[in-house]
């Protein structure tokens, strides 16, 4: 693996932090009085963003020894790498700003947040074009690959921020169920991505089966099966449907969000959920980095 | 301007990887290091085989997806078309190495800088034959100017119809004789 835990970890983060801007740009729309998710979506978008660039330039090891180097990243425009610095940089001077702003109580300039939208978009998507122009690694490039990782990115920025809600607010997570209906159908949508994009790219490269193959039934089959398709996928999918079926019995009153909040449920459920929504987060570029085959060249 | 090319004439090669260690002295790099990596094919039928030891090192391609990829523009392409890493621009990210085709790149863990056969530039420029191609004792490698029909190399593509390894994955300008 040229590219290890490392840059899966970075992938992951950077993945979250848009997620978790998208997440909070919506819920302050959609539901004003859920102002943790808001506030949690917000805070964490700039910290995770800024742990992975961490790992990056830890990874990056000449960079590291001699640190002006990095502004040469700004500067070769036919490269993702620096396309991505560029969406990055606005990314993170937003979500910083956004996040300073919700420190300090004071009203967010709109302009910079719209901005924020189409950057934090804008890095979900490059996360995908970063390893889909590779045309030496057959599983990566293919056309669905940045789906899935934006996908992906929408659903474990959920997953962080409702965490992180409802250990703050048990109630918060039980006002905001369209998030829920957003984030099942996102969890479905990463389950056809996957098995579309192993079924077209296998059948059209030898290197891309081979990829395909250590990952249904080779080396990384245990980690794909249980840990991706099982804890991060069926698991979240089952309990967040459950949740949405019983939602949908009772009107959204205040009285029943204040039942549901207090009954045996409580957040539980939603820890279990969104923690193995991250875990599948992670595990998915985990694998898709330690399962890329080279075209066999010889 | 002269456009540097090489053959590598695999009927020769005998994989005695004297043009590994000349090329290990000259870019001072340790044992464990080098910039070319030596790979066996067996090819046919029993009784009808053919093995094949195949030297792969940098293919300096002419549309280069190392040169695309580096973000801090480390990785150019000279004007007399050998691909060479600036090692004060790059930064360790290890896009290039992703993105070669042949895995001709390696990172070197004193500097973090990633690096491969340069073709001997320095050599070149004296107007000396690369050192794996000086060093080889089979007469297996010939370099010179793709550009120059007279040249020794353009001869002898032509003679012996040396292809690039893989012509399909962009314009390699070392040509090997199978």
């Amino acid at each position: 693996m040229v590219w290890g835990t490392i840059i899966a970890a970075y992938l992951f983060l950077a993945g979250l932090s848009a997620g978790a801007f998208l997440t909070s740009s919506y819920a302050a729309r959609k539901y004003p009085d859920a102002k943790t998710v808001r506030i949690v979506g917000r805070l964490i978008s700039p910290i995770f963003m800024g742990i992975g660039l961490l790992l990056l330039i830890v990874d990056a090891e000449a960079g590291l020894k001699d640190p002006l180097r990095f502004i040469y990243l700004f500067t070769n425009f036919s490269s993702v790498m620096t396309i991505g610095t560029y969406f990055i940089s606005f990314f993170m001077m937003a979500a910083a700003y956004i996040a300073l702003m919700e420190l300090l109580k004071k009203d967010t300039n709109k302009i910079v947040e719209y901005v924020g939208i189409v950057f934090a978009v804008a890095t979900a998507i490059y996360t995908g074009f970063l390893i889909g122009v590779i045309g030496a690694v057959p599983l990566w490039n293919t056309a669905i690959l940045p789906i899935l990782f934006v996908v992906s990115a929408f659903s474990t920025g959920i997953a962080g921020t409702m965490i992180g809600s409802a250990i703050l607010d048990k109630k918060v997570i039980h006002q905001v169920m369209s998030i829920k209906k957003i984030h099942l159908t996102l969890l479905i949508s990463e389950i056809f991505l996957i098995f579309t994009m192993f079924l077209i790219t296998s059948s059209t490269n030898e290197s891309a089966a081979q990829s395909v193959s250590l990952l249904l039934s080779g080396e990384y089959s245990t980690l794909f099966w249980i840990g991706l398709i099982v804890i991060g996928l069926m698991v979240p999918i089952s309990i967040e449907a459950l949740e949405l079926w019983n939602s949908s019995k009772f009107h959204q009153s205040q009285a029943g969000i204040e039942v549901a909040a207090s009954g045996f449920q409580g957040i539980t459920s939603t820890l279990i959920t969104e923690s193995a929504v991250l875990a599948g987060g992670f595990i998915l570029r985990y694998l898709l980095l330690a399962a890329a085959v080279p075209v066999i060249f010889l | 301007m002269a456009r540097y090319g090489m053959v590598i004439d695999t009927r020769k090669c005998v994989g005695c990887y004297a043009c590994r260690v000349s090329c290990q002295m000259q870019n001072e790099l340790p044992v464990e290091e080098s910039y070319i990596k030596f790979y066996e094919k067996e090819t046919g039928v029993f009784p009808n085989v053919k093995n094949e030891i195949i030297p792969v090192q940098c293919q300096h391609c002419e549309d280069a997806p190392c040169v695309s990829v580096c973000p801090t523009k480390a990785t150019y392409t000279t004007k007399e078309g050998i691909v060479l890493v600036d090692s004060d621009k790059c930064i360790g990210c290890k896009y290039c190495m992703v993105a070669c085709h042949y895995g001709a790149r390696t990172q070197d863990h004193n500097t973090g800088v990633v690096e491969k056969c340069r073709f001997c530039a320095e050599l070149v420029a004296e107007g000396k034959q690369p050192a794996c191609v000086s060093t080889c004792i089979s007469n297996a490698r010939i370099f010179g100017d793709l550009d120059d029909p007279n040249s020794e190399v353009s001869k002898a593509i032509i003679k012996m119809n040396a292809q690039p390894l893989r012509p399909d994955l962009g314009k390699a300008k070392i040509y090997y004789v199978r």
